[in-house]
């Protein structure tokens, strides 16, 4: 057999940017939803978890800019791949519901690197950031000079982004990791490598891209 | 209790009806700015000199009241400014850690301890009120307004300001009788001086400091008809979205991870059924 077993679909570096960035998030989530409930905003008392979603900030910022700044390839083609969207992505989103309740492999259209699901994500992400980061810019450093009414709605675009950012983020979780077709999402980004069989299932667009380059079938 | 209910409103109609306020009359304030000095004592704010009358302090941490000087036909008149403590006030509603709560005698009062420094409440008070200084990098900041002199006035004392004024402009007492005396004190004026106003009585469901004004109330730098910003709505209805949403999607996960795992990927779901023959149809 000269056909490896596994194909990488993610570098090292991507994978670390991955779980600084959720890590940062998470931090983030926790620090920031405590404010909207009454029962439990009592743990932001005295302002230490605002201190420390400052610093969380840092890092959820920081990590996209440094790792654009490392490889701005790799993040061009990141925003690009995201910001494209065509026919193909409709037909995978009209036979997504099927699929994920069990229906048959086959009947997906094949996939590119990420499939039209992962892509919405990627959207939400990228959209859902530069929202967070201008409307908290604001709240942050404009705060005392800033309009009454500029600080009042940036705190509504920062929840409304907060809110698409959180629900996307609990479907990327289950279709991530707990979705039973998924067998192999997670430990791709953990080791950055899924089975051939995996690729060729999922990916099916992006395995021929890849495999083509070794002079295969 | 995660989701706290919003005080009830038949309890805050009572505390609005049978509360304490104050009555601020601007026909009898001699700007002698004692009520400034009376509040900084009293409340242990610093520095109690009399301030410049041109150059009035603007409300602050340190400032917890202050005159706001108004020129009529070439006259100063200085109207008391502080917080109006709103029967339905925005601050308390937005404050996300429960330190602005309402006292049982009506006012707004704050528990310093509770408070994250977010600045909710600064930047949604209808009248501007509340104040704090906040670190530009940290972000550590502490919320400071007129606290109503609650350890006097559930002691049974006037506030220190109301105590202070050696004219009567500032009157302290049950609400609902200041609002009888500020309309008969207003219908008064109003045979000489038709612009003469009533304020607080309705604002915001009812301020726990009113006006009797010889003028329209914007003259005095008193909103007309304040309203909740609608920012403050559209937060509320974000959380219940929000909580709504979750759940649907938590419930629906569960329900495909368990249809998923029963089907086992058979072809028995009606779908694939009709996929399967479709192909066929196909074929041929």
């Amino acid at each position: 057999m000269t056909q490896p077993r596994v194909v990488e679909r993610f570098k090292k570096r991507t994978i670390w940017f991955h779980w600084i960035h959720t890590v940062a998030f998470l931090v983030l989530v926790v620090t920031g939803a405590i404010l909207f409930f009454p029962g439990i905003g009592g743990a932001a008392a005295g302002g230490v978890t605002r201190s420390i979603h400052r610093i969380a900030v840092v890092f959820f910022v920081g990590a996209p800019v440094i790792y654009s700044v490392l490889n701005p390839r790799m993040a061009l083609h990141f925003v690009k791949e995201t910001l494209t969207w065509g026919i193909e992505d409709i037909d995978y989103i009209e036979a997504a519901p099927l699929y994920y309740f069990g229906g048959p492999e086959e009947n997906m259209p094949p996939q590119g690197h990420v499939n039209s699901g992962q892509k919405m994500w990627q959207f939400v992400v990228l959209a859902t950031g530069v929202l967070f980061f201008l409307s908290g810019l604001i709240m942050w450093f404009f705060k005392d000079t800033a309009p009454a009414g500029l600080f009042q709605w940036s705190v509504i675009v920062h929840d409304v982004a907060f809110l698409l950012a959180f629900l996307m983020l609990l479907v990327h979780i289950y279709t991530g990791t707990i979705h039973p077709r998924m067998t192999e999402s997670l430990r791709s980004m953990w080791d950055g490598k899924v089975s051939v069989k995996y690729a060729k299932n999922h990916y099916g667009k992006w395995y021929e891209e890849i495999s083509k380059g070794e002079g295969e079938e | 209790m995660l989701l706290q209910p919003p005080a009830s409103a038949l309890a805050r109609e009572s505390q609005t009806q049978e509360g304490v306020a104050m009555l601020v009359d601007v026909t009898k304030c001699i700007s002698c700015w004692w009520c400034y000095a009376a509040c900084k004592n009293y409340n242990r704010l610093p520095e109690t000199i009399k301030p410049d009358p041109e150059q009035p302090p603007p409300l602050s941490p340190e400032v917890w009241t202050t005159l706001k000087p108004v020129k009529i036909a070439d006259e100063w008149h200085s109207r008391k400014q502080a917080c109006n403590h709103c029967t339905n006030a925005v601050c308390v509603k937005v404050c996300p850690t429960g330190a602005l709560s309402y006292n049982d005698l009506g006012f707004v009062q704050y528990d310093k301890d509770k408070c994250s420094g977010c600045g909710y409440c600064a930047e949604f008070c209808p009248f501007g009120v509340p104040q704090m200084e906040s670190n530009k990098v940290s972000g550590v900041a502490v919320m400071d307004k007129c606290t109503f002199c609650i350890d006097r006035v559930t002691g049974g004392e006037q506030p220190a300001c109301a105590a202070a004024c050696p004219t009567g402009a500032i009157k302290f007492g049950k609400r609902s009788e200041l609002v009888k005396e500020g309309q008969e004190r207003v219908a008064a004026l109003q045979n000489s001086n038709a612009n003469a106003a009533f304020y607080g009585d309705k604002e915001m469901g009812g301020l726990h400091v009113m006006y009797v004004l010889d003028d329209a109330p914007e003259v005095y730098g008193l909103p007309v008809d304040p309203e909740e910003p609608p920012a403050a709505l559209v937060r509320d209805v974000l959380r219940w979205v929000g909580i709504g949403a979750a759940a649907a999607i938590i419930v629906g996960f569960g329900l495909n991870y368990i249809v998923f795992r029963e089907a086992k990927m058979v072809n028995e779901l009606p779908g694939a059924e009709y996929i399967r023959k479709r192909e066929e149809n196909n074929k041929k």
